[in-house]
């Protein structure tokens, strides 16, 4: 034996490339990040260990291979971002953690604004996650004003790659096996979706070794941010939204306008709650949380009493929202505020496309067509239309262009939605006040609602 | 286990009268369909069965909508007149609005309103339906039920008779991975790459894609683990098609089909040879550690089994490693090489001569397969001869079937008679698939003598009886042995009798 020749070196030398949203390690070393894999018969590591495995074999003095990475083309930014203050602190201190983290602010603080800045700054290929199609385009259209580069879009239908690309998390999560291995910097907008099950696992299967979460609501009914940590690093930075109230944000009032339901509507509402109210008293059922609620609704599924009870309550409390005195009260605000931008949100479809019948007014939901909407909203924006109505579909991050007041039908009662239904109204425009209007119908299960919703956030009102 | 729809009376009532309900309602609004289908709901059936199989009649269905006036253009005039004229917050000023659009685009005030949201879900009509039969939807409501389960498994095992060839096709197309095993058969394990982590319910979604493939068999077996969404417990579920193929039956289409038109040529092409070789096609798969190979044919003759592949597109590296993975199986394998189909440079393959392959450029050709199978057949039969002859081989029954021996020992039948035949023991007389001894004979002979003796003759099928109870069943050949002649009298064997040759 005359010892390793030139060529046996190069036959040992490890292997580690991209397998459908895993690493493999080819070659006789592991790494505490890898797990043997019998079916293929070599290391197996998640893929958000890429940047720990290579450190590892470096400081092991391993030679390898690395075919992990295949990235668009780099493209050229034109155009200077200019932050606010806060906005730069956040920026430093997401640097600084190792550009990794979470940045928590309130909704029309600019995060937006943060995260083109960091991606100016890193010049790596980019990968943007967004809860909804709404906010890919408005993504696409921040990248082309701000770094002068088109974007990338995988989701609805489109499927794209640039170097700056943005995805809602549903197409992430189901391409990860091909785009894992695509992006150097991942930002998660809204990133309080990323701690649930399915999308938790576009953390774990792209490389990314830069990690930005953005969102104004990190905490989770169910505490499941508690994971974000080790998935894309700690929390950096948070600011209140009653920091910035008035400083950077318009100050809002808020008003709340119970209304009595007319007779008839009454009468509805009391003989359909009291079937429901029967049935919870038989069975001894007490809905004290969401997760009591939730129990009870699994149990309708087999249980036609049950059900029954369900359509009773979900009759009683249609009448409350639908009331035609609420709608009474609504035009009396429609005309006392006929000069400002005001946006309707409502819970129900059936809701928001009556009002747009009673009244005229544009109407979104997640039924109208993309480039209705798109029209709408920029319509809304220069004043052409100055009312919408829409359900839930704007709830998250898409910027409303500077509503001035909000009216609010209805809701299911929880603080993430109230927050971000806030959100919209605060665009600091020419010292305006925002108001934010809430009808609620008396002597009904809505209050009740309404009280739980308004208990964290308490505005300044 | 879900609560599959049993094709009952009453379900498939049910079945019937919801797809009628969409054959009446062509032309009308999906939204009086829909309360048609509710107003079902409320008469007993259970409302998620009635809406599953509702949403199954939807994927067949088509709906549009067909407005005099594009409803967007028509709200945008609306939403215009709005703002010029003010916000309606009467109804006179609604009213006036309604009427100035309507003037404007030449339509009645009514059918302005009818018009506003006639793009909506449930204004849509329903233009086209294909009706399937009762049974065909509830089948495909269990498959879906089946389907919606396994979107939480984290992983599946199943065995089936066939169609092997389709079933790994989908595996590899929808990014999975598996393991196979033998437990009496053979069995496939499924799940994905980073299944390795942890328990996970990503691959779900991708292997109940593969369900309809395997259910395309006639039998299968189909377990699963299953993570309960609520509790994260690992659920044990298994289906077979004992007990359930007539709830699954064939679907419509299963949408993954590998393309087998130079197989399907081939196949016809040998089997007009009619070489005694039987081809079969996509025989079982051979485990090959805990992967497999899935040869497209099988060729048989005399028990000795040679498998054959066709290659489609190639490189160098994929023979190797293919040739490697059929040397861990020590099997006999025929690869058929499309030259035109090489990835490389041709110049690179001589090296491969070695191996068991056949170049072929434009038509699979026949005759040097044909050769190839005559030597190896050969081949493969004196190796068994060698083992044969190296073996201490004594027998103490009185009747050796060649076939029972050949798998005994494990040759062909091919080489265990060539063998026997060749080495017949002393006491033995060598018949066309047995041996029997000498002993026998002489037994045998005895008792159709008892028979001879009154009248010196003996019919031929009283002689046959008394040869098949003592288990041979090749009397005419016992009876040569024994010096026995056979008189005809015609064609019928109840005629024809036996005499002793003296």
């Amino acid at each position: 034996m005359t010892g390793l020749t030139g060529h046996n070196r190069l036959s040992i030398m490890l292997h580690l490339h991209f397998d459908k949203g895993t690493l493999l390690l080819k070659g006789q070393v592991g790494t505490p990040y890898g797990k043997w894999d019998p079916r293929v018969e070599c290391y197996r590591i998640k893929a958000h260990h890429y940047r720990d495995v290579l450190d590892y074999l470096h400081q092991s003095k391993q030679q390898i291979r690395d075919d992990v990475a295949e990235l668009p083309p780099l493209e050229q930014f034109q155009g200077s971002i200019k932050l606010r203050d806060y906005q730069a602190e956040a920026a430093d201190k997401w640097h600084k953690a190792g550009n990794r983290g979470v940045l928590v602010l309130p909704t029309a603080a600019g995060k937006t604004f943060i995260a083109l800045k960091a991606i100016q700054k890193l010049k790596v290929q980019t990968l943007i996650v967004v809860p909804t199609l709404d906010l890919i385009d408005q993504w696409r259209r921040r990248i082309k004003e701000n770094l002068n580069v088109e974007a990338g879009v995988v989701g609805g239908g489109e499927k794209n790659l640039r170097m700056v690309t943005v995805a809602t998390y549903d197409s992430a999560c189901i391409h990860a096996e091909k785009l894992g291995n695509k992006f150097m910097l991942i930002i998660f907008d809204e990133v309080h979706h990323l701690a649930s099950t399915g999308y938790m696992q576009i953390a774990e299967m792209y490389i990314a070794p830069y990690r930005m979460g953005l969102t104004a609501t990190y905490e989770r009914t169910d505490q499941r941010e508690s994971l974000l940590p080790q998935l894309i690093g700690d929390l950096v930075y948070s600011v209140d939204i009653k920091d910035l109230a008035g400083e950077h944000l318009s100050p809002y009032t808020y008003e709340k306008i119970a209304v009595e339901l007319t007779p008839p509507e009454q009468e509805a509402y009391n003989s359909q709650i009291e079937i429901f109210k029967k049935f919870l008293q038989e069975r001894r059922i007490s809905l004290r949380s969401a997760a009591d609620f939730q129990k009870f609704i699994m149990t309708t599924g087999r249980d036609p009493k049950a059900r029954e009870a369900l359509l009773a309550r979900n009759k009683a409390m249609k009448v409350a929202l639908n009331s035609e005195a609420k709608l009474a009260v609504l035009a009396k605000q429609l005309e006392f505020y006929n000069n400002e931008k005001i946006i309707i949100f409502t819970l129900y479809n059936d809701l928001v496309y009556r009002i747009s019948h009673r009244f005229l007014v544009p109407a979104i939901t997640h039924h109208t067509p993309r480039k209705e909407r798109r029209e709408i909203l920029s319509n809304f924006e220069s004043g052409a239309y100055p009312v919408v109505v829409t359900s839930q579909v704007l709830d998250e991050g898409v910027d409303v262009p500077d509503a001035s007041v909000g009216v609010i039908l209805g809701g299911t009662g929880s603080n993430r939605e109230y927050v971000q239904r806030l959100g919209r109204l605060l665009r600091k425009k020419d010292e305006k006040l925002a108001r934010l209007i809430e009808i609620i119908s008396k002597e009904t299960m809505e209050v009740a609602t309404s009280r739980r919703r308004h208990r964290k956030i308490g505005g300044n009102s | 286990m879900p609560r599959y729809a049993k094709l009952s009376d009453n379900n498939l009532s049910l079945a019937d009268s919801l797809i009628n309900s969409y054959e009446v309602h062509l032309g009308k609004k999906k939204k009086e369909l829909k309360s048609l289908v509710t107003e079902l709901e409320d008469k007993g059936y259970e409302y998620r069965f009635v809406r599953s199989l509702s949403l199954l009649l939807d994927r067949r269905s088509s709906f549009l909508c067909n407005s005099k006036v594009d409803p967007v253009d028509l709200r945008r005039k609306i939403f215009q007149a709005t703002e010029q004229l003010g916000l309606p917050t009467t109804f006179d000023n609604r009213q006036k609005i309604i009427a100035n659009v309507a003037s404007s685009v030449s339509l009645s005030t009514k059918e302005v309103e009818e018009n506003f949201y006639s793009d909506l879900d449930g204004e849509l009509v329903l233009e086209k339906f294909s009706s399937p039969s009762s049974i065909e939807l509830l089948s495909a409501y269990n498959l879906g039920l089946t389907q919606t389960l396994l979107f939480e498994a984290s992983e599946l095992y199943f065995t089936t008779s066939g169609n092997w060839q389709n079933i790994f096709y989908a595996i590899k197309k929808f990014g999975l991975i598996y393991e196979v095993y033998e437990e009496n058969k053979i069995w496939v394990k499924i799940d994905g790459p980073a299944s390795i982590f942890k328990l996970n319910r990503r691959y779900g979604i991708n292997i109940a894609k593969i369900l309809p493939v395997i259910l395309d068999n006639s039998e299968w077996i189909i377990k699963a683990k299953v993570l309960w969404k609520f509790t994260n417990e690992v659920c044990d579920f298994k289906i077979e098609s004992q007990t359930h193929s007539s709830l699954l039956k064939k679907q419509y289409s299963t949408h993954i089909t590998y393309d087998s038109s130079v197989e399907e040529a081939f196949a016809s092409q040998f089997q007009a040879l009619n070489s005694g070789w039987v081809l079969k096609r996509e025989p079982e798969p051979l485990p090959a550690g805990k992967q497999v190979i899935i040869p497209d044919f099988t060729l048989e003759k005399a028990g000795i089994k040679i498998y054959l592949e066709i290659v489609g597109f190639w490189t160098e590296e994929y023979l190797q490693r293919k040739i490697a993975k059929l040397r861990q199986i020590k099997t006999q394998m025929l690869l058929l090489v499309n030259q035109t189909l090489a990835c490389e440079k041709l110049s690179r393959l001589k090296n491969n001569s070695e191996f068991d392959l056949i170049y072929y450029r434009d038509k699979i050709p026949l005759a040097p397969i044909l050769r190839y199978l005559e030597t190896k057949f050969e081949e493969v039969k004196s190796k068994e001869l060698q083992t044969l002859k190296e073996l201490p081989i004594r027998f103490t029954e009185s009747i050796v079937d060649f076939d029972e021996f050949a798998s005994r020992i494990g040759v062909s039948k091919e080489a265990a008679r060539t063998f026997l035949t060749e080495n017949l023991p002393s006491d033995y007389v060598a018949m066309a698939d047995v041996l029997v001894s000498k002993a026998k004979l002489v037994q045998i002979d005895n008792k159709i003598k008892e028979a001879l003796i009154p009248k010196g003759n003996l019919a031929l099928t009283e002689a046959a009886r008394i040869i098949e109870k003592e288990g041979l069943d090749d009397s005419a050949n016992v009876l040569v042995a024994l010096n026995y002649k056979i008189k005809w009298r015609g064609i019928n064997s109840e005629q024809a009798e036996i005499s002793k040759i003296h």
